[in-house]
Order: C-alpha cells, then structure tokens, then sequence
C-alpha cells in the first residue's frame, strides 16, 4: 500500500517536473533611475573615469577618536559568541584597530587594482578592473563578473584576483576580472529612490559590461552576488557564458524537493545525497529551521527596519565592526560561536577583515547595504525571477560549511545546464576570502567544462 | 441502542484475558487522563532560585534597603553633546515615511532639539520627585521607585507593582502615578515601581539565564521585603508576562492581576476554529463585533504586520550583543532604535509619515527621558538580553505557558496594541477574569499614552474585585 502511494508520489512529481521544465521563461525588466529628484534631459554620461581611494588625516583621527569612545558591555560568563560578537575579544579587536591597523597602507593595497566608476541609471558604480598582465602570444583573456554579498565587498575578491589574472599552471584560464560594488556598497552611490532590487543590479551590471565592450562573459558569485548573477543570467542568457555559485538556496519549493526532504536520510541514494548532504540537512528540524531561526534576525531586522538598524552602526566603527565581523564568524563555521574569540583569525587576518569594515565605514554605507534586503523582500518570498530557472552552464561549488546547503538533485532543480556540482574540501561562506586556492581551482574546472563543450 | 447492543455483545465474545487487558487498559488511560488534566489544573509554578552577580555566591542576601538619586554630571552631558555632534547623518529614500525605519530627515529635527534644548538636569530633578530605592536581591541591584498615598482620612490604601518593558521603563509611570495614589475618593494606591533587572537602574544578571520567571521571583522578594503580603499588579509588554509569572508563583500573595497586553502563546484547534468561524459567526465563537473589527483580516493585520515589526525581536533573540554593541556608543543609534518603536507601536498608520506622528501623543522631553535611562546607564545590551533568555526553551513548552492563571484578572483592550486577545481565547489561560474593556483609544505604550484610560480602567477593576460598587 505505502510503496504504491509511493510510486504514485514519484511519478507525478517526475511529471510535474517535466511540464516545470518546457515552461522556460525570460525574466523581464525594466529601465530604471535611481538619482535624486528626476532624471535630467539629455543622454547619460557614460564615461568612465579612474577612480582612487583615498584617505586622509582627518578620517584616520576621527576613527580612532571614535573607537577610544567605545564604552563597552562585558559579555555574560561562559557565553563566548553565543550572545553575538564577545565583548572581551571585542576589545582586543578595537585596540589592535586602534592602535596597529595601518589604514593608509591598506588604502594603497587596495590601490594596486585599477578602480573605475561610471554612471548608470543615474548613479555612479564603481568597480574593479584586473587585466593579466602576462599572457602569452595569441591568447586572450577570459572576461567575468565577480559580484560580492552583504557584509563582504570586492575586497574579498584581492586574495583570488591573482590566481584569476595570472594563473601558475599553463594550461588553466586566464581571467579579465571585474569586480563591481553592488550600489548602496561601498563606493558605489547609493539609490535615492526605493525598489532598488537584485534583478535592478543585475540590469546596471549588464549595462556595465555592455559598456566596457563585453559582449558574452562569465559570472561568479556568492550570498547577494550569487542572486544578481542569477538574475544576470536570467535577463540576458546569451551574455552570461557561464555562471558559476558558490551559494544555492532553495527558492522554489516543489513536490521533488518535499520528498527528498521526507525520504532523504533513509533513501539518500534515491535522490543522489552524498554523506555530506545527509549530515548537513538532517535531523530535519534542528538544520533547516532552529539553526536558520537563531542565524538570520539580522535579515529579519534589515528586510524591515534597514534605517533604523543601521543608524547607530554609522557613528560607532566598533559597533560596525562587531555586527561585520560577527558574521565572518559564525558563517565560516557555527562552531565557533563556543569559542571566546570566535575562531575569526583562524581563516582570516585582522588586517583583511577591518579593511572591508572601513570600507563600509569610510563611505557611510551600512544603511544602504541594509535597504538592499528590504528591497528584495518587498514582494515577498516568490518574486517572479524565483519561479524562472537558469538556463545558461552553471557550476556550483558546495562549501561544507555554508549557511544552507544544496545538494546537486536541489541545484538542479533551478540551474537546468548544471554542468559541474563540487563538493569542496573545506570552507564556509565568504568562500573567494578564506579559501581562494580552492574556489580558483573550481573555477577553472568549471570554465574547461563549459569551453571543452565548445 | 444498536451500538450499546453491539459493544455489549463484543464484550461478551472476549475472553477472560482479554477482558482484564481492556480492564486494565480503560483504567490506565483514565488515569493518565486524569493525572494530565490534574497536572494542567495546577495552581501555581515552583519559586525556584537564583543568584546572578559575579563569579560564585559567597555572601548572603544584604536585606538592606539604601535610599538612591539619580544624578548627572557637567562630563555626562558634554559626552552625549560630543556624540550627538559627530552623528553621521544618511539621507533617506524618497518618500519612505518611516517604512524603513526612523526617518532621518525627522531624525535631525528630533537630535537638534535634544541638542540644543533638552535639559538632562531638569529631567533628573524630575524623576527624583519619587522616591528611589536599591536593595540587594540574588546578587543584584534592584531599583525601584516608591510611591505612599498622602495619608487621607477614610481612604482605603491598597499596595501595587507597576511593571514596565521594552524599550520602556517605570519613567513611562510617570503620569499615572498621581492618578493613583493622590486621589480624593476612598481609593488610593501605594505603588512599587521597579526597573527589570539589566534595564536603567537596576543591575544587569553577569550570569546567562536570567528570564521573566526569574524577575518574578525577584520582584516577589522585594514586596515581601517591603512588608506587603498582599498586593495588586498591573504590567504591559515584559510587565505582563513577569506579573503574570508572580501570580502563578504566588497566586495567594496577589489580589488582583490587571494586563493591558495579552500574549497568546497556546492556540490549538481552538484558535484555529475561532480563526475561521470568526469573520462569518463571531457569536458562535464567543467574539463580539469589536473583535472581530481588531483581528480580521487576520492573516494582513496579525501575521504579516507581525512579521514586519518583529526584526528587532529575532535579533534580539539571537544576537543581543551585537544588535546593541553599536546603540551604546551612538546615543543618535539608541533614539532612533528606542523611539521607532514609540512611534509604531502607538499606531501602526504611523508608519506611512514622514515624522511618525511621534509628537502627536507624547512630548520629545518624556521620550528622550525614557532614551536617557537606557544612555546613561549603558543598559541597552543587558536589557535585549532579556529577549534571548525567554526564547531559549521553547516559550510554549516552559512551565508557565502550561499552568493556568488562577486570581482575578482583568484586561483594558486597547485598539492599537500590537495584538489583540478576545475574551474566549483569554480564558483558556485566565480562570478569574473579572473585567475586560475595549479602551477607546491607545496603543501599546498605554501608561504612557492614555495614563487617565488605564488609570480609570484599572481603578474600575480594583473595586470589582474589593467589592465596591461605584
């Protein structure tokens, strides 16, 4: 009786699944603008200026004005990072930051990359250009597309740019690299008007690399990059050449789905699991909805209050850097929320990760980042471009310790030229940052799957 | 009758064994039903202990009660003018209201106004027109204000604890402190004003675990300090669970209960009946049409506004730490934080105005008062903290949410709280309610807003249960 129920269950989601797929849609968009006031008359400016970061004096002794102001909170006894980012360890932070952290010095690292900024839909994007600088006879360059998340930036790009650009082993690809900041990031201006979603960005990004003579390209993303790459290839299939992730949530949940959920620990093979998959997604409750619930009030507050949560981030650069780094925590593995200093320099230096908080802090944009989970969750749940599957070459590259995990059988469910599925050694979720060997090393893999096919 | 023949000619067909397993098997479930339905009928929750200051407990209690003032100081208010000054202003979105949060265009009008106009030591003065205490209870500091009735011949002077929440504190009792103990009637209160232990005054737990179970117990050990054996309650937010938690622990301490929040936390068939039938056959659920005007559309008003105005709360619940890390440094963060929720949670329309209707019902000197005891006493993350130590057991689960509520009980039911709770659904939980209003205006913050209403409504309760009449 249960196995016919079973068969019956089967079968029509493999039907189900067979009428989902014949219905692929574009996603559609329209123009946008998002500068203050109304658009002006005439044509946009569409060139391309260089761009410098700078710093000064000034901003370097109001930060540490600023930090000497903390006044901290000790944290409870024996909570570790339990509570969020520990107040002992927090200290140690701040004085290092305060008194060791060079910020001119990284100013110029972040320098040794040719930034740009340009104006689309009346705002001004800024970006990164990485050309190789040695690339034999005959040969040229790859263009892609990496987009960063929240709370990251394209600085969590530097460490893989090299590897990209100028790759050790002569038969591996090599990249021309652009690396945008999403608008409201960094220095990238922020809209002024509301509804500035993932699929606006991925729009502005396309017109980018129209702009800059790409006409077909690769993409690569994670967290909020891996949303507009998506969106990127869902607009204009014939640009994006490849796409490669590094995060894959569930959007759609379909009847296929629902069952491997129910069936999954005891027939994993039935739906492809690996050990991995099993370990990671059961038991059920404490992995797919106690573990999410204690991890993402963050997105609860920033999908509805971004202006009020950001307000007080925006004066105190050790509060930022608390809600920041917090993050680099808990999301490269949730073990360490036990440990007193949240096992944050185990994968990552001090150095790299106040250099992405001051670059929230130097341009004043938390609140913006905040907004663009606001904007995305206006609609609610099931935007349209949920419903719609990727149809251009994706590779996924599955960290053992990322957020929420995918397997293949769910990766294939939106990702219909799902070409290559890795499951990576080790890493979480600022994967580019803390493991880019490995993501590289994917990459490549991925692009000589896709051109091997050509 | 058929089925009476048929069950007895069943039984007759059994064997003897079998008859004695369904014996036996008939008198073990009437008596797991019996002892499930004694256990819910329980009068009250265990006491239970705590001791929540630094490291190990080595002294007792110090039962001593020390007089307190608040004070300030010339670096005080310089310190938040520096901080108010370096505030890094972010422009809003165009035309958002307070959608997004507190609007920064009006946030400026309101950091001006503390600025420049704003007097911290007038304030001061004014909260030490009470008088406050701390006493030492399981290792903390617990403050509390103080207020006796002026001594009235033929008045009658009933003991009473007001407690507060979130962001709010017993500043938001101001007002209706007079309404209560300086009155010309026969009724007059001695009220108790306690700050929660980790907000303002009072000291913040060093130890993990501290929830409203704990507060109750705390604040029933400062009354029986006090000397008051027997005492009325009033609370709304946090205020409502702890004196609901004091009532379970000590329903023969408490005469009266009055809420003027209701949590529902065990729905069930019930709820779900009533949801339904609700909207069409009110009468048929025991709801009346003011009910069914506050709830329905049920799903828009109670679980999507709910979803959109409880960000803080699942922040807080997981991550206090750093949810408050930053509001502690940036006094502009903790206004914006603290007064967003002034502004929604009086009424949710306020959302759509670019100044949240802030003014309408209260004045910038009460609402940066309130934000001044989170400042100064750095309190902000102990006082979110509290959030996560009533979410770490499942709420439905803990002993409280399972055991009834046994003294008098009454509900002032105000339009624009954030949850509306009808009389049927708050008898599953309240075995004594003796009155429940509709209060004609007010929200969430309702001794703040419409101290006068609750005063009223609250007094009205009181004699219900005194057996006066009116």
């Amino acid at each position: 009786m249960l196995l016919e129920v079973l068969l019956a269950l089967v079968l029509g989601a493999v039907v189900l699944l067979v009428l989902r797929r014949s219905k692929a849609a574009v996603l559609k968009t329209e123009d946008g603008w998002w500068g203050a006031g109304s658009p002006p008359a005439g044509a946009e400016d569409e060139s391309i200026r260089p761009f410098q970061v700078e710093t000064s004096r000034e901003e370097i002794e109001d930060l540490q004005r600023r930090i000497d102001q903390t006044r901290p909170v000790p944290s409870l006894e024996d909570s570790q990072f339990n509570y969020g980012f520990n107040s002992t360890y927090l200290q140690k932070v701040a004085a290092y930051w305060r008194n060791e952290f060079d910020w001119s010095k990284q100013v110029d690292k972040l320098n040794q990359y040719p930034h740009f900024k340009t104006k689309i839909e009346g705002i001004d994007v800024h970006y990164v250009h990485v050309k190789p600088k040695n690339l034999p006879e005959g040969r040229t360059a790859v263009p892609l597309i990496m987009v960063h998340g929240w709370p990251g930036s394209f600085y969590e790009f530097y460490g893989i740019l090299p590897l990209l650009t100028e790759p050790a082993n002569a038969d591996d690809v090599a990249f021309e690299v652009i690396c945008p900041s999403i608008p409201g990031y960094g220095f990238s201006e922020a809209p002024r008007k509301k509804g500035f979603n993932s699929v606006c960005a991925a729009r502005v990004f396309l017109k980018l690399m129209r702009r800059l003579g790409f006409g077909r390209f690769y993409a690569q993303g994670g967290d909020w990059g891996w949303q507009i790459t998506t969106n990127m290839a869902q607009l204009d299939p014939t640009a994006v050449k490849g796409l490669h992730i590094n995060f894959a949530p569930v959007e759609n949940v379909g009847p296929l789905l629902i069952l491997s959920i129910l069936l999954g620990r005891r027939f994993p093979g039935l739906f492809g699991f690996t050990e991995l998959d099993v370990k990671r997604l059961y038991p059920r409750v404490e992995k797919m909805l106690v573990e999410p619930l204690k991890e993402t009030g963050y997105f609860h507050i920033q999908a509805t209050k971004p202006d009020t949560a950001g307000r007080g981030l925006n004066d105190s650069p050790v509060g930022l850097a608390a809600y920041i780094l917090e993050k680099f925590s808990t999301w490269t593995d949730h073990e360490f929320r036990n440990l007193e200093d949240g096992g944050l320099e185990r994968k990552f230096s001090l150095e790299d990760l106040l250099t992405n908080v001051m670059i929230y802090w130097t341009t004043g944009s938390i609140t913006s980042s905040m907004r663009f989970y606001k904007e995305n969750f206006a609609k609610g749940f099931y935007p349209p471009h949920a419903r719609i599957p990727v149809t251009v070459p994706t590779g996924v590259a599955a960290f053992p310790n990322e957020l929420m995990h995918t397997p293949k059988l769910w990766a294939k469910q939106k990702n219909h030229k799902l070409k290559t599925y890795t499951t990576m050694a080790r890493g979480g979720h600022f994967a580019a940052m803390e493991e880019p060997g490995l993501m590289a090393q994917d990459i490549q893999k991925f692009i000589k799957v896709v051109e091997g096919k050509k | 009758m058929q089925a009476v023949e048929a069950i007895q000619k069943a039984l007759q067909e059994l064997d003897r064994p079998k008859l004695q397993l369904l014996a036996l098997s008939s008198v073990g479930i009437g008596l797991t039903y019996f002892l499930v339905w004694r256990r819910k009928a329980k009068k009250s929750i265990p006491l239970g202990d705590g001791w929540w200051g630094h490291g190990q407990q080595t002294l007792r209690d110090d039962n001593k009660i020390y007089p307190f003032k608040v004070e300030t100081s010339e670096d005080e208010i310089n310190d938040l003018h520096r901080r108010i000054d370096q505030m890094r202003y972010t422009e809003p979105l165009e035309d958002c209201g307070f959608q997004y949060g507190f609007n920064s265009n009006y946030l400026q009008k309101v950091v001006s106004y503390w600025r420049n106009q704003f007097d911290w030591k007038k304030q001061v003065a004014k909260l030490n027109e009470y008088p406050h205490f701390k006493t030492n209870i399981e290792g903390l500091d617990v403050h509390f204000v103080h207020v006796r009735a002026p001594h009235r011949p033929g008045q009658k002077v009933l003991p009473l604890m007001l407690v507060h929440g979130w962001p709010g504190s017993f500043f938001e009792f101001y007002k209706i402190l007079p309404l209560l103990t300086d009155t010309k009637d026969d009724l007059a209160f001695e009220v108790i004003c306690p700050s929660i232990p980790g907000y303002g005054f009072s000291e913040a737990p060093h130890k993990q675990g501290f929830c409203s179970l704990d507060a109750a117990r705390i604040f029933l050990k400062l009354m029986e300090r006090l000397g008051f054996n027997k005492f009325y309650l009033q609370g709304g937010d946090w205020g409502s669970l702890i004196t609901t938690n004091m009532a379970q622990m000590k329903p023969q301490c408490v005469s009266g209960l009055h809420l003027n929040m209701l949590a529902v936390t065990k729905g069930g068939v019930g709820m779900l009946l009533s949801l339904i039938i609700g909207p069409y056959l009110p009468f048929l659920v025991g709801f009346t049409r003011e009910d069914v005007r506050r709830l329905f559309p049920y799903f828009e008003k109670n679980v999507y506004d709910l979803l959109m105005e409880s960000g803080y709360m699942h922040i807080q619940g997981t991550k206090p730490d750093t949810a408050g890390c930053g509001l502690n440094d940036s006094p502009v963060g903790l206004a914006a934080y603290i007064l967003e929720k002034f502004s929604t949670w009086t009424d949710r329309k306020n959302r759509d105005l670019e100044d949240g209707d802030l003014e309408k019902k209260y004045s910038l000197d009460d609402l940066l008062t309130n934000v001044m005891i989170y400042w100064t006493t750095r309190s902000i993350i102990p006082s979110m903290r509290f959030y996560k130590e009533n979410f770490k057991t499942n709420p439905q689960n803990r002993v409280d949410a399972r055991t009834g509520i046994f003294v008098p009980m009454g509900h002032a039911a105000f339009p624009n709280e954030l949850m509306h709770c009808p009389l049927p659904w708050a008898r599953w939980r309240f075995k004594d309610i003796r009155s429940y209003s509709y209060m004609p205006r007010g929200g969430h913050f309702a001794a703040f807003e419409e101290p006068r209403l609750l005063a009223e409504d609250f007094v009205k309760f009181v004699r219900k249960v005194e057996g006066k009449k009116r």
